[in-house]
């Protein structure tokens, strides 16, 4: 079960990491490509004509409100059900010809987590890492020294926030290339969700690719390059985080001591007055604060407040203003 | 465990059978239908009882009941209970993890049976009762065959519909109808021609207490096993898991 070349792995962050994380070849082809999936059940859900790619070193949110189809989709990349059509494709192999091969190369964490309540975490680490060939006993202690588990307690009397942890690392223990997270920080306290999200981004720099759902844009765009939105089994918009914010529009209010050079920021690209207040503007502002803020250089500036609508609101309206 | 004590209360009810010469006489005024059904043959020798309470009908139910419940739960369990999600994201294909499942069934079926054949062969004497070895080894795999054959068919109905419900309760009322034409096929004529199709006769009718191992019997059973087998396999492959 501990093989000796791989104990060296927990020490080392040597050459079998390029070997695992997949030499060029392996990486020529997207971790996931899904081309025209639809995947309807019996009562009118799931997810219809789905075409996605996803590319190596990047972290790509999956974000829709309840019942849009996440799971449906995920659980189509992992061949735990099978699309009606369309073609599913994890590093070029079929999802489901190849899903033992595919699988080798990736980590799942289930939306429903449902553990094996008589074992304690690390019988279930050892369990799997029996099926995959790895990690050692070594790797597993670091990780849960990291996300703060207690390895020895059988999984049925853990905390809500401790069995994700347990779907977590059993998902990242062996740095697979692909990371396939259903809603990975549900339940985890703050702290916890920061060191997941660097350690997605830790993945994501090593040129390895995570695939993760979620409700909320604020939580993604923490962790993602690119946002997909699906609504009703339709992915209606696929767009990069830094898009997003600068399409962001701010509330600012800006007081100062002598008004005389105010007139200056209202002549500013992508500034707006909303009103005009006894010693100062509330402004909106499009975009980059940056014009703003050198505007406000020259002045005796009182009180400066910026607000940031949620990105929520900057997402969904934009694409409801689309839709229709 | 439960079955072990069985035998030990079995064993030790056994002495006062034998000493008592009035039980024989009643036995003989047993109607012929009930003998026939209860498959008593002869009470006051050693095979004979055993034969009659242990390897007749109890000890093969409770092992196939056992077996039933192992057998709905090898598909089905880990769907019911949501870990298949997990179980499958190993690069292992639904067609190994349901061999590997059921190789444990078979062999855990087996040594379960071997603990019935160890459990009564070496208490028997102590009961001033002795039974032969071939004939219980006959007994046992007998009993064993009859078992896996029909977890294997709770295996087959768990792998197609994801029921461990619907799994158990086919299995077990084809189990149960397999020793009823077994059983009521020399008082039922019509039966009569038809009680090869039930594989309680075809691994237990023969008495293989008595009678000894019947291999072309017990490979019958294997085909069927088999065949059951593949349709669990291919079920299973090509169906959704639920969540
Ligand atoms: N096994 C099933 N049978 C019938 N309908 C289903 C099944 N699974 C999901 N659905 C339906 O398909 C739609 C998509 O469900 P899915 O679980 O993919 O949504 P989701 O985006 O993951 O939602 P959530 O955010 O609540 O997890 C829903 O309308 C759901 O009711
Ligand atoms: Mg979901």
């Amino acid at each position: 079960m501990r093989p000796s070349t791989l104990a060296t792995r927990a020490e080392a962050p040597d050459p079998s990491r390029a070997r695992r994380a997949g030499t060029d070849a392996t990486r020529s082809e997207a971790p996931i490509a899904l081309t025209g999936v639809t995947k309807v059940y019996r009562g009118g859900g799931g997810v219809r004509d789905l075409s996605l790619e996803v590319g190596w070193g990047e972290v790509f949110g999956f974000l829709g409100p309840n019942g849009a189809g996440k799971t449906t989709t995920i659980r189509m990349l992992l061949d735990l059900i099978r699309p009606q059509s369309g073609s599913v494709r994890l590093f070029g192999l079929d999802a489901r010809t190849d899903a033992v091969a595919a699988h080798r190369r990736l980590g799942y964490l289930p939306g429903e987590l449902a553990l094996y309540e008589r074992l304690s975490a690390r019988e279930t680490f050892a369990h799997f890492a029996r099926l995959r060939g790895g990690p050692d006993e070594a790797t597993v202690e670091n990780w849960a020294r990291e996300l703060d588990l207690e390895l020895d307690r059988p999984v049925r009397v853990l905390s809500r926030g401790n069995r994700q942890k347990v779907g977590l690392i059993g998902a990242m223990m062996n740095e697979p290339d692909l990371l396939v997270l259903d809603e990975p920080t549900v339940g985890l306290d703050p702290l916890v969700q920061r060191t997941v999200h660097r350690r997605l981004r830790e993945a994501a720099t090593a040129g390895r690719t995570v695939f993760l759902s979620s409700h909320v844009l604020s939580e993604v765009a923490e962790v993602a390059d690119r946002v997909g939105l699906i609504r009703d089994g339709r992915l209606i918009a696929i767009e990069r985080v830094s898009e997003i914010r600068a399409r962001a529009v701010h509330a600012v209010e800006v007081r100062v001591g002598a008004g005389a050079g105010l007139a200056a920021l209202e002549g500013l690209g992508g500034v707006t007055v909303r009103e005009r207040i006894e010693d100062g503007l509330r402004l909106e502002v499009v975009g980059s604060l940056n014009p703003i803020l050198a505007a406000l250089a020259g002045l005796d500036v009182l009180d400066l407040s910026v607000h940031e609508p949620s990105l929520e609101e900057v997402f969904l309206s934009y694409y409801d203003g689309i839709a229709r | 465990m439960g079955i072990a004590t069985y035998c030990v209360v079995m064993l030790s009810v056994f002495p006062s059978i034998h000493d008592n010469k009035s039980f024989a006489k009643i036995f003989e005024a047993y109607p012929e239908v009930f003998r026939k059904l209860f498959n008593v043959t002869d009470f006051t020798t050693g095979p004979g009882y055993l034969g009659a309470e242990i390897f007749s009908v109890i000890a093969p139910m409770l092992l196939a009941l056992f077996a039933i419940l192992w057998g709905s739960d090898l598909a089905a369990g880990e769907e019911d209970r949501g870990t298949i999600d997990l179980l499958l994201a190993n690069p292992v294909s639904r067609r190994r993890v349901v061999l590997e499942k059921w190789s444990a069934l078979v062999l855990g079926t087996l040594w379960l049976g071997a603990v019935l054949e160890g459990t009564l062969g070496l208490l028997g004497p102590l009961f001033s009762l002795s039974v032969g070895w071939a004939g219980l080894s006959a007994a046992v795999l007998g009993s064993s065959a009859f078992a896996i054959a029909f977890a294997t068919a709770a295996l087959a109905v768990g792998a197609a519909s994801g029921s461990r419900g619907l799994a158990r309760g086919v299995a077990t009322a084809l189990a149960v109808a397999s020793y009823l034409l077994s059983a009521l096929a020399p008082l039922v004529s019509a039966f009569q021609r038809v009680v090869w199709l039930s594989p309680w006769d075809q691994a237990l009718g023969h008495q293989p207490l008595t009678t000894g191992l019947r291999p072309a019997n017990l490979s019958v059973l294997g085909v069927v096993v088999v065949v059951l087998l593949a349709v669990s396999l291919w079920s299973y492959d090509r169906r959704d898991l639920a969540t």
